[in-house]
């Protein structure tokens, strides 16, 4: 197929205007399992779905504290993840020892898309395989971002990546207008209720394949406990995201 | 014939390589008062060449963002230094154009972690750096010193002014003050300052920083008066005459 001969390197362009290789990077993201976002007024939560490799395994972590206002949520290469995240750490640790402030959320995505594009414009290098949905909160209020291997960006009211994604998104879009106003609770009861849309018909979340990260005005990130995404996912029997338009 | 193959040991510990460490062309004293509303800050416009008063008409206060200030007192070409090293930041947030801003609080860290790192080479910013600014509806206001010290304070003065003005401050300022009477403790300050440095001058500048933005003053003239009787009529020429 045509297709072949123009998808050798990233520095091949087809004539139909497209780098494979980035395309190809974009496809290791969707290979990854589920894991998305959402924000309310004050809140950002993240929610994903970990894999077990095998039965003797543990799971695959997916979510990843940058710092105190920033947390991550990844798809895809895990190893190319810890290495964005990494560099991450650096840049707010470095940006805090020098200014005394939070590294504000829109320049650090800025940076890994620098990052990220440069790898797509080099013979010798190849694109992060990894997508990341960045959660975090500065003086505007919370924030909820996605990077791509291609280099670019976009900030997100909700955003579901990797593996039967699409389900999570089918769900955001009918009720993404009550994020706004959603309580923290609700907001994460909303998440959960997404990624069960996501999930095949054999699985089921339960406290060891389920990651919830929360960060917002006035929290700082952090990861649900065992016991509270316990709590969490019993609730999720009761809750019905109509029940929140009746109260309003 | 001595000849000699070793070469003599310089058993002198190798000293830093430092530039200067010691101030030419030197602004005198900054004084920096919060007050209910904002932050008022003054220096006088002049720079001494030692001890010669030379350059009688300088803009000692420099803005560097929409909502801060910088004065400070020491040598000026390294004040010029610094001006420019904050506009650098702000270069960069331009060219990265997504809206971010540094917070006063922002600018006066990183000018401390330059001052610091300047002093560890023994090569310093030879300055008092006063930095001034309104932020989220809070008033600023920072001194940074030529070793790297980064204070945090409600009023800041330099030089001079340290042991002058420091007394007057203390007695007639309030934190809760209007500007109008913030401004008039300045100036009380800087004519005490006046009659008492040698490198002080009587020509001032203010600047206050408040919701609106900042606003530097037109250059005043501070009011001395030297008619005093016993100053008019020499009364320690007997001194001098004997």
């Amino acid at each position: 197929m045509l297709k072949h001969l123009y998808d050798t390197d990233c520095t091949t362009w087809s004539p139909q205007g497209k780098l494979f290789q980035v395309e190809y990077a974009m496809e290791a993201v969707k290979q990854g399992s589920i894991c998305l976002g959402l924000k309310s007024e004050k809140y950002v939560v993240l929610c994903s779905l970990k894999r077990q490799p095998s039965e003797l395994a543990g799971f695959q972590e997916k979510q990843f504290k940058i710092d105190d206002h920033i947390g991550i949520a990844i798809a895809g290469l895990t190893a190319d993840a810890r290495v964005l995240c990494k560099y991450m750490r650096n840049e707010c640790l470095q940006h805090k020892y020098t200014y005394e402030s939070d590294h504000p959320i829109n320049r650090l995505i800025a940076k890994i898309a620098e990052k990220s594009q440069h790898k797509t414009q080099n013979s010798s290098k190849r694109p992060y395989g990894v997508g990341l949905l960045v959660a975090g909160v500065d003086q505007d209020g919370p924030h909820l971002f996605e990077t791509c291997p291609s280099g670019n960006y976009y900030e997100f009211k909700c955003q579901a990546i990797g593996s039967r994604s699409q389900a999570g998104r089918t769900y955001f879009e009918s009720w993404f207008q009550l994020f706004e106003k959603s309580s923290q609770q609700q907001l994460i009861l909303h998440g959960l209720t997404a990624l069960k849309k996501a999930i095949m018909d054999d699985e089921e979340l339960s406290e060891k394949n389920v990651e919830v990260g929360i960060v917002g005005v006035g929290q700082k990130f952090k990861s649900l406990s065992q016991d509270e995404l316990k709590f969490y996912i019993k609730e999720l029997e009761g809750f019905n995201a109509g029940d929140q338009m009746i109260v309003e | 014939m001595k000849i000699s193959l070793a070469k003599e040991f310089d058993n002198k510990a190798h000293q830093p390589v430092a530039h200067t460490t010691s101030p030419i062309v030197t602004g005198a004293s900054v004084v920096a008062l919060k007050f209910r509303d904002g932050v008022i800050i003054g220096t006088d416009t002049l720079c001494s060449y030692g001890s010669m008063a030379d350059f009688k008409d300088v803009k000692r206060i420099r803005q560097i963002s929409k909502n801060t200030v910088i004065a400070a007192s020491g040598d000026h070409s390294d004040f010029q230094e610094v001006v420019r090293l904050l506009g650098e930041i702000n270069t960069e947030a331009l060219q990265y154009d997504d809206g971010v801003s540094p917070t006063p609080r922002d600018y006066a860290n990183y000018l401390a972690r330059v001052q610091y790192q300047r002093r560890n080479k023994i090569d310093p910013l030879y300055l008092m750096n006063v930095i001034a600014g309104y932020y989220n509806g809070e008033q600023y206001l920072g001194l940074v010193d030529l070793y790297g010290t980064y204070i945090e304070a409600k009023t800041v003065t330099t030089g001079f002014a340290n042991y002058f003005c420091k007394a007057i401050i203390a007695n007639y300022w309030r934190e809760d003050f209007s500007e109008e009477e913030a401004r008039k403790i300045l100036i009380e300050c800087f004519k005490v300052v006046f009659c008492r440095d040698a490198r002080a001058h009587d020509r001032i500048q203010i600047s206050v920083i408040n919701k609106d933005g900042v606003r530097i003053e037109d250059p005043i003239q501070v009011e001395t008066r030297w008619d005093f009787q016993k100053f008019a009529t020499k009364a320690n020429e007997k001194l001098h005459t004997q």
